[in-house]
Formats: structure tokens, C-alpha cells, sequence
């Protein structure tokens, strides 16, 4: 009975929305209040209806009710409680349906921690989202309903894919779609922003929160993502510029320039025109994702759904969201007024080149990724665009801005002496180049292009370091004051600070476990013996053991350093019988130096069984472990400067005041 | 029930879209722009950074002239703007809150499965509980037969394997019959069966193991179906399809009136004898007593273009028709055994019971254990009881 009431939940929260879609926008138009307000409890009683909806969904994935059609096919009785629940998110309908709870959610979150928005710009971006919200439910209910039926219903499930049956893989979406899904309420912001006809420094202040929690979770998402197929998958990779892994990380990339954008417009009434275009671009590109991913479109280890009856509606809601959007921004867009003027350098300049730079390495994405798409869909032909692409057209194109970074906070707003700066950073330059001749002296081999991604890793570190020092005045105060002065900083500043160091510490990450990577897969029996990264692994042999719904071949291998025992490692490889598939459980030795990752793939033949002969594969990857911690660093940062829920202004600098004596503005 | 339960719902559905309309006059009418109250802030903010040594006194002094002229032009703008008028606007609201229930109840009467649904999952549940009580039995016996001194008894073992045959548990069912086979005294039956168990674990592959159970089963019986079948299988997987289904045909001629793995034989010869280009056979030229002319094919696809009724005058012309020839050949069993059938069907019973007696009487001289002496039986007793 309760899927029943699952699916009225939805057909009401459809009704609703369709309501909060007109009322309250209507009202922002004649200047009802009472219809203005009608977005407060229509936006909180659509989240209490799709909750409604997908806890009647979570209860028969944990029942195991396989009348509903969705929990036949996505699970089975033997399963694990936790990726029962996880299996509510892990098919195509469960996560649609996940991806409107967010969405609605967010809605309500804008109704009741709003109260300082003003009625008429709340109730529009709260149509504007409702308008999102339609969407999403009616494709839900029409092509992909959560709670058809299946009668008679069969004895046990299909199981859900044994390699999503991961803790980290259960958390991945929600987190991912926190991300995705937050980026509609900055949309929605925008467009309510472009149909009143005002954007304001106070227009950014109250949207400032909501893009910044979005930014956290995407990150997180996105890093939790890599860090499973890094454990999971058994390929001892953390991104393969999957078509699947690009859509959420263009997001991202505009994402960030967004969040950097709308500081301007909150501090200098500047750049106003190009936050809307990103807050619209950021949320289309979120929407082109979840189409990329649910139309199935693309073949990879995410893609479940393949239905072209639904492609083809999601392409109806990208094309209408996406053209509405950017046709009502041409259209408004111009009657814009123009913000705070600034010079060629300043910190507004410096900004206006991390746009432009994110701006354009999204693009290349983009291409990147739709390109094969195109290709297939108009000459037939079959390309892929992989890693080799990206590495040479993605990474130069960031390089500058790393180093674009380490400069940017050093700038005064408005106008800003660029001699002086230099002057600043001189230390900070001679210790990078010290410190890259140093690694370059330890590693003796590898890509320039690795040494100079370390040299502007070192640089973006030193420097972000060095002007949080300055901010404390740290060597030039007792320690005591730099401590007060240090808590005396707007918590903003500190989220800044750590950020862009989070970011320079991910770059050590990404550089050290591509350049300097070590791998090797070899056949092995029992006693063989591998030497790598200064290891020597000997291979013991492998286990036959049993597991709640599979069996496990698990290898032993015990790892050796001039002569004494390291550590053991037990990599895994899993049979699910029922879903009659396989996963790899790899086995890590982690530590910050590096990582020592075996995987066992296959036996090396048929009867392996008698002989023990195993497929390994080992990898010794240094400073891996610097990606989750930049990583974390970086949703750190975001939530220091969520924290902060001071107005921030950005204090222009004049044209009299000596460069070498003032600190510069927050 | 689940009407109360959607009805409930329904209700605070209409109550949350007429939540203004329920709580009008009660709140604060606030519809001041909040821009301004911003940018006093955003100056009072610049002076606590300044009183922080944040930013500098003259950095200070140039951010409040900014944020003074924002103020400014601001409310220069809004002044432009001129009063709003805030009409009723009542109706808007309660036809918001009439379109909820109506938009809702209306899909959810198109789309929703409302009757049903919690009585299959019980039913779901009790047949999982079956299966578990089956397998929970067959632990125990398990436990039982691995207990006894002298390894258990050949019979309990064999109804181990049997029942893990039956739960899918090939794998279980190869090492409950092996006990048996590893015995002395070992029947043709054992050998074919294990063969079966370990053929069905791997997926219908043959392995080496597998083959030498078939051998050891036909060696015992020849006659035994089951390892004839199986022997068959593993020709075919050795690439001697024409053997395996020369070998299917020959046990079939051998057979004496009809068995039940006949049908089983004869689909296997044919979908291997397709492949090699052999005609099909068919089950009524090696069981002849199940053969008889029924109608033609002409006469079925007629029917399929058929009203209703001229579908059940049809059916009762060919019952007649049979009924006639049967007059005239009244020895002709099987066509008996059909009429009576189809009386059956079309809820002729006495017609039925007649038909059966005829039938009945026919199969005085068939052996005891011709399957159709039960069939009949069967029948009657449920025509008459």
C-alpha cells in the first residue's frame, strides 16, 4: 500500500508545484502579497510530498517489495541492509527521484531561511524553481515512475549492480546531486534577478550562501566520486575524463568561476552580467549532465538507463530551460547597469582572468566531451576522446591560472601596483624555483610539464601562505597580536586561504601519482617475487572465502623493504552469483608519501584453481593520497566562508595611498 | 483504506496551497525593499573592519562614499517606481486550492493501482517463508545424515539431493548425490542423477567429471532415460551432433508406449536435428496411441478470424463432426479422450461423462500403467463429484 501513497504523493507535489509555478509569480507582477506568499508553504508542502514519495521508496527497498517494478529489478532480499537503502538512489527512477528531493528541498530551504530576501525577488526565484520542479515530476510520473507495479511479483530481485554495492558509490550521488541540483536555486535566483530587472551587491549577498553550499557538495561529490574509482574499480586511476565524470566537473569549473564572479557583484557591484550568465550556464550544464547520464546516451559503468523515449524528453527540458534562460538574458541583460569601474590591474582584473580562464577550460570540456557524441550521432563514426586530449589542452590552459592565483589576493581593488606585489612575492618565487630543482634533483626524470605544474603548486602555496602571514602582520608582531589579528580576520578570509592552498596540495596530488607513477601487471604463482618503488612483493597464493552474497578469491601478498616486512596486503576479487558478475576489492598500503595498490584481475587461466596463477596488477602512486586531502581542504575553505555571515565589502583603493606600506583589502 | 489515507493527504495538500488564505491579517506585512537595509549594513560593516585594522582609514573614507552613492541611486530609482496595487486576489487562491485535488485524484485515477498490491507482497512473503522452511528442513537433514555413524542412509541422502535440485543448489545437490554414488551398490539412477546435478551446476556444460558420471550410468542401465539424455548433451558438446541425435531417435524407437520423457527427447532431437538439417519428428509416430486427426490447419486459422459466435457454432460444428466420425469408428480411443474433452470445455457434462465411459471401456486391454487410465479417472471423478 505505501508505494500507493508513494505515488499520490507525487501527482500531489506536481499539483503544487504547477500552483508555485504561477501564484507566486503572478503576485511579484501585480503586487499581491498574498499570492507572493503563497511560494512559503507551496514550496515547503512540495518537499514534504517528495519526502513522502521517497521514503515510500526507501521502505520497499528495505522491505524487499517486489511488486514495485523499480525494486525488482534494482535489488534482492539477500542484500546488505545499507545498500538496500542505497539501492533507492542507485536506478534511474530512485535517482530522479532523488535529484527532485534536492531540488525541492533547496526550494524550501530558500522559504525558510529566506526571511531577509525581499518578498517579490522570493517569490519569483521560488516560481522560477517550482518551474524546474514541474518539469522534473511530470517526466518522473510519465516516463519514468518509481512506483510502477509488477504483479505477479517475483520471488527475489535482480540485485543491484554488485560494483555500486560500495559505501563510497552509496554516498556518491546524494552528494554529487547536492551539487548539481544546488546550482538550480542560483538559477532560479538569476532569472527571478533578470525578470525583476535589478542585480545588486544585495542580490549577490543573499545569493551568496546558496552558491557556495552548492560548490561544497560538488566538490565533495566530485572527490568522493574519484576517490571510489580509485578504490573500486581496480585500475589504480582517479580520473579517466569520462564523459560521465566531465559532466560534473564542468559544473564545477563554472561553478567556481561563478562563486568568484558574484564576490565582485557583492563587493563592487561589478561584473553583473557575468554572474547571471554563469549562474545560468553553471545549472545548464548540471541539467546537461543528469541528460548526458540519464538518457543513456553514453555507455560507460554509470550509464543504466538507455530509453530514448526519455532522451527525448530531457532534451525537451534542456532545450527549453536552457534557451528560456539565455534568450531572457540576451533580452534583459542589456538594461543592466554597470557596476564599479576598474583598471587593467586590480583585483577585479585579476577575477575577470580566472572567469575567462574557467570559462574557457569548461569549453574545452565541453568539446571534448560532446564531440564524440556528435560525430557518432552525424557520420556514425565511433571516436573516443580520452585523457591524451585533455592533458594537452586542459592542464596548459590552467597553468596560468595557478600561478593567476597566487597573485590575485595580493591585489587592491579597483587599482592595484603590480611592482609592488612582485616585490612581495620575490621570496616566495625563489623558493619555488629552489624547491622544483629539488624534486626535479630526487626524481631525475619525467615531463616538464609535470615540473612546471609542481612549480606553480609551490608557488600558489607559498604565496597563499605568505599573504595570510601578511594579513596577521606574523613576523612583524609579537606572536600574541598576530594571534588576535589572526582571529580578528573575517572567517571568509580564512576559507580563501585554505582553499587555495587545498587547491595547491590537490596539484601535488595529480602531478606526483601521474608522473611518477609506477605500475606493473604480471602473471604470478605462489612465492613470485615483484620489485617495485623500492618494495619487494612476494605473492603468497590465493583464498577461497564467503561473503554475505558473494565469495571472494582473496590473494596474499607480503611486502617487503631491505629485507623486513612492510606490510601484507589482501586484494580481493568478489563473485556475486546472482547478479553473475564480478568486482575487484583492490588492497592499499596508504601512506602520505604514496600509495601501494595491488589489485588481483583474473586468474591467469582457466585452471587456476590448481596452479594459483593469478593476474596482479601493482602500482605504486607517490602523493595520491594529496588529492583527498587538497580535496577536503577545499570543502573546508567553502564552509569557513559559509560560516562567515558578514556583509562584505570591498574597500576601493585610492589613487594617493603608498603601495608598500598598506595591507590589502579583504 | 488507502482511499482515507489519500484523502488525508489530499487535505494537507489543499490546506498547505490555502495557507495564506487561513492565515491573512495574522502575518507582518512586510513588503519594504531589503536592498537599502543592505547597504546601511555594508557601511556599518566597513566601519567595524576599520576599527579592526582591516582595512585602512582611507580605504575606509573611499568604501562609504561608494556605498553612499549606491544608497542614492537607489532610492532615486525606487521612488520612480510608483505605489503597487495590491488587489483581493481571494478566487486566484481558492481555485489554486480547488486545482491540487482535482489534478492529483485525476492522475492518480489514470495512472495509480490502487486495489491490490499489500496482498501480493503477503503472498510473497508466505512463499519465501516456504522456501525458507524447505531449506531450513533441509539443513536439518543434513545435519542429521552427516551425524550418523555410518554416514547416513542412501534414501536420506538422495532426498537431500533431490531437494537441493529443486531450491536451484546444484552445487549442494552434486555433493549430496557423490555421497551416494561413492557407495557400494551405486544404481544407474545415482550416476545419471548426480550427472544432472553437475551438469545444471555448471551452467549445462559437460565437464570431464560429469562425463565420466554418464558413462557410469549408462554402463549400469542403458536403458536408463536420464543418462541416454544426458549422454546425448555431452555428444552434442563434443561436436557429434548427428550421434546425439541419432542416439535421442533410437531410444525413442525403442520405447514402448508413451512415457513421460518422450516429450522431453523429442524436443531435444529436434532443436539439435535443425541444425543438421534433419526433419523434425514428431511424438505421434513413436506413441502412436496419442496420435488422431484433429482439425486442420485451415480449420484453426479460420477460426482466428472469427466473431464470438460464429467462433462457438464453429467449435460445436467440428464437435459434431467428431462425434459422427466417431460413430463410425467407435474403437478410435484418443478420439474419444478428445470429445469428451471438448464437451468438457464447452460444459456438456453428461455428453462428457459418456464420452470418458467409452473411452474408459477402450482401455480395458491397455496395460496398468498407461498414463491415460488416470487422466480419465481424474476426469470422471471431477465431472461427477
Amino acid at each position: 500500500m505505501t508505494p500507493e501513497f508513494g505515488h499520490f504523493a507525487l501527482a500531489l507535489a506536481l499539483a503544487l508545484a504547477l500552483v508555485q509555478s504561477v501564484l507566486p509569480i503572478l503576485g511579484a507582477a501585480r503586487g499581491n502579497l498574498m499570492w507572493m506568499r503563497s511560494a512559503r508553504a507551496l514550496s515547503v508542502a512540495q518537499l514534504l510530498f517528495v519526502g513522502l514519495a521517497f521514503a515510500a521508496l526507501m521502505r520497499a527497498f528495505t522491505v524487499s517489495d517486489f511488486t514495485v517494478l523499480n525494486v525488482a529489478e534494482n535489488s534482492h532480499s539477500l542484500k546488505p541492509m545499507l545498500y538496500k537503502v542505497a539501492a533507492t538512489w542507485g536506478s534511474h527512477e530512485g535517482s530522479l527521484l532523488l535529484w527532485v528531493l534536492i531540488l525541492t528541498a533547496f526550494g524550501a530551504a530558500v522559504s525558510f531561511f529566506g526571511s531577509n530576501i525581499p518578498e517579490p525577488l522570493k517569490a519569483r526565484t521560488l516560481s522560477v524553481q517550482a518551474w524546474i520542479s514541474v518539469g522534473f515530476l511530470s517526466f518522473m510520473l510519465l516516463t519514468s515512475n518509481p512506483f510502477e507495479r509488477l504483479f505477479p511479483p517475483p520471488i527475489d530481485g535482480n540485485d543491484l549492480n554488485p560494483l555500486l554495492q560500495d559505501v563510497g558509490l552509496a554516498m556518491h550521488p546524494p552528494l554529487l546531486y547536492l551539487g548539481y541540483v544546488g546550482f538550480s536555486i542560483v538559477f532560479s535566483f538569476a532569472v527571478a534577478a533578470l525578470l525583476e530587472g535589478r542585480i545588486d551587491t544585495a542580490w549577490a549577498r543573499w545569493v551568496r550562501p546558496w552558491t557556495l553550499a552548492a560548490w561544497m557538495s560538488l566538490t565533495a561529490g566530485i572527490a568522493l566520486g574519484s576517490w571510489w574509482a580509485y578504490y573500486e574499480l581496480g585500475w589504480g586511476g582517479w580520473w579517466f575524463w569520462d564523459p560521465v565524470e566531465n559532466v560534473s566537473f564542468m559544473p564545477w569549473l563554472l561553478g567556481t568561476a561563478l562563486l568568484h564572479s558574484a564576490i565582485v557583484t557583492e563587493k563592487r557591484d561589478a561584473f553583473k552580467s557575468w554572474t547571471i550568465l554563469l549562474a545560468i550556464l553553471t545549472f545548464s550544464l548540471s541539467l546537461l549532465g543528469t541528460f548526458v547520464v540519464r538518457s543513456g546516451l553514453l555507455t560507460s559503468v554509470h550509464a543504466f538507463a538507455v530509453d530514448p523515449e526519455r532522451g527525448l524528453y530531457i532534451l525537451m527540458l534542456l532545450a527549453l530551460s536552457i534557451g528560456g534562460s539565455l534568450a531572457l538574458f540576451a533580452w534583459r541583460a542589456p538594461m543592466m547597469e554597470a557596476g564599479g569601474l576598474f583598471k587593467p590591474v586590480s583585483r577585479e582584473a585579476g577575477l575577470l582572468v580566472n572567469n575567462l580562464i574557467l570559462a574557457a577550460a569548461t569549453g574545452t570540456v565541453l568539446f571534448g566531451t560532446l564531440y564524440p557524441l556528435f560525430l557518432e550521432a552525424v557520420t556514425g563514426d565511433k571516436i573516443s576522446v580520452g585523457p591524451p586530449f585533455f592533458n594537452a589542452s586542459f592542464i596548459p590552459m590552467m597553468l596560468p591560472l595557478v600561478f593567476v592565483m597566487g597573485l590575485g589576493p595580493y591585489l587592491s581593488w579597483k587599482r592595484a601596483d603590480l611592482a609592488g606585489v612582485f616585490q612581495r612575492l620575490r621570496f616566495v618565487a625563489i623558493l619555488s624555483v629552489l624547491g622544483v630543482l629539488a624534486i626535479w634533483y630526487m626524481t631525475m626524470g619525467g615531463p616538464v610539464l609535470a615540473y612546471l605544474s609542481i612549480l606553480l603548486a609551490i608557488w600558489l602555496f607559498l604565496a597563499t601562505l605568505r599573504e595570510w602571514a601578511l594579513r596577521i602582520r606574523l613576523f612583524d608582531v609579537s606572536f600574541k597580536e598576530a594571534l588576535r589579528r589572526a582571529r580578528n580576520l573575517p572567517r571568509a578570509t580564512h576559507g580563501m586561504t585554505m582553499a587555495h592552498a587545498g587547491l595547491a596540495v590537490a596539484i601535488f596530488g595529480f602531478v606526483g601519482s601521474s608522473a611518477w607513477k609506477s605500475e606493473q601487471v604480471v602473471f604470478v604463482g605462489p612465492g613470485s617475487n615483484i620489485f617495485i618503488a623500492g618494495f619487494d612483493v612476494t605473492f603468497e597464493g590465493v583464498q577461497r572465502l564467503s561473503g554475505p552474497n558473494y565469495f571472494a578469491d582473496r590473494g596474499t601478498l607480503v611486502v617487503r623493504r631491505d629485507g623486513e616486512i612492510v606490510t601484507m596486503l589482501y586484494p580481493e576479487r568478489r563473485t556475486f552469483p546472482v547478479a553473475q558478475s564480478s568486482t575487484t576489492e583492490s588492497a592499499i598500503r596508504s601512506t602520505l608519501a604514496g600509495d601501494l595498490y595491488a589489485s588481483i584481475a583474473a586468474p591467469a587461466s582457466e585452471d587456476a584453481e590448481e596452479s594459483g596463477a593469478w593476474t596482479l596488477r601493482i602500482l605504486y602512486e607517490p602523493l595520491v593520497n594529496f588529492i583527498w586531502i587538497g580535496s577536503f581542504m577545499l570543502v573546508l575553505g567553502g564552509g569557513l566562508s559559509l560560516s562567515d555571515r558578514r556583509l562584505r565589502v570591498g574597500a576601493p583603493r585610492r589613487r594617493t595611498i603608498d603601495a608598500t606600506t598598506s595591507v590589502p583589502a579583504e | 483504506m488507502i482511499w482515507a489515507g489519500f484523502g488525508f493527504m489530499t487535505l494537507i495538500a489543499v490546506l498547505f496551497a490555502a495557507w495564506p488564505l487561513l492565515a491573512k491579517g495574522k502575518g507582518v506585512v512586510a513588503t519594504e525593499d531589503g536592498t537599502s537595509a543592505v547597504l546601511v549594513d555594508q557601511l556599518d560593516e566597513v566601519q567595524r573592519d576599520h576599527e579592526r585594522g582591516v582595512i585602512s582609514e582611507g580605504e575606509a573614507d573611499a568604501a562609504r562614499m561608494e556605498i553612499k552613492r549606491r544608497i542614492l541611486a537607489l532610492s532615486r530609482k525606487t521612488s520612480d517606481a510608483g505605489p503597487q496595487s495590491a488587489g483581493d486576489g481571494n478566487a486566484a487562491m481558492y481555485l489554486a486550492a480547488l486545482f491540487v485535488p482535482i489534478l492529483a485524484i485525476g492522475y492518480y485515477s489514470i495512472n495509480g493501482t490502487p486495489v491490490s498490491s499489500s496482498r501480493a507482497l503477503e503472498a510473497l512473503q508466505a512463499e519465501r517463508e516456504e522456501e525458507q522452511k524447505i531449506a531450513d528442513l533441509a539443513q536439518k537433514l543434513f545435519e542429521r545424515l552427516t551425524s550418523e555413524p555410518n554416514g547416513g542412509q542412501s534414501d536420506g541422502w538422495m532426498l537431500l539431493g533431490q531437494t537441493y535440485m529443486r531450491m536451484g543448489k546444484h552445487s549442494d545437490a552434486v555433493q549430496a548425490f557423490d555421497v551416494i554414488t561413492r557407495r557400494e551398490g551405486a544404481t544407474s539412477e545415482t550416476w545419471s542423477r548426480l550427472a544432472e546435478a553437475l551438469v545444471m551446476a555448471e551452467a549445462g556444460i559437460v565437464t570431464p567429471r560429469a562425463q565420466s558420471a554418464i558413462d557410469q550410468a549408462f554402463r549400469l542401465d542403458p536403458a536408463n532415460p536420464a543418462a541416454a539424455f544426458y549422454m546425448a548433451v555431452s555428444l552434442e558438446q563434443a561436436g557429434k551432433t548427428k550421434d546425439a541425435h541419432d542416439l535421442l531417435i533410437s531410444r525413442l524407437n525403442e520405447a514402448e508406449g508413451f512415457a513421460p520423457w518422450m516429450e522431453t527427447f523429442v524436443a531435444k532431437a529436434n532443436r539439435i536435428g535443425s541444425e543438421i538439417g534433419r526433419a523434425p519428428v514428431n511424438l505421434a509416430s513413436f506413441a502412436p496411441m496419442v496420435a488422431g486427426p484433429g482439425p486442420s490447419a485451415d480449420d484453426v486459422a479460420a477460426a482466428g478470424d472469427m466473431t464470438e459466435e460464429d467462433r462457438s457454432a464453429f467449435i460445436r460444428s467440428m464437435v459434431e463432426r467428431l462425434a459422427s466420425r466417431l460413430e463410425d469408428e467407435p474403437d478410435d480411443l484418443e478420439g474419444w479422450m478428445r470429445l469428451a474433452n471438448a464437451y468438457t470445455v464447452l460444459g456438456e457434462r453428461d455428453n462428457a461423462v459418456s464420452a470418458y465411459e467409452k473411452a474408459s471401456a477402450l482401455l480395458q486391454n491397455a496395460p496398468e500403467t498407461d498414463p491415460r487410465r488416470q487422466r480419465i479417472e481424474r476426469a470422471l471423478s471431477e465431472l461427477k463429484g
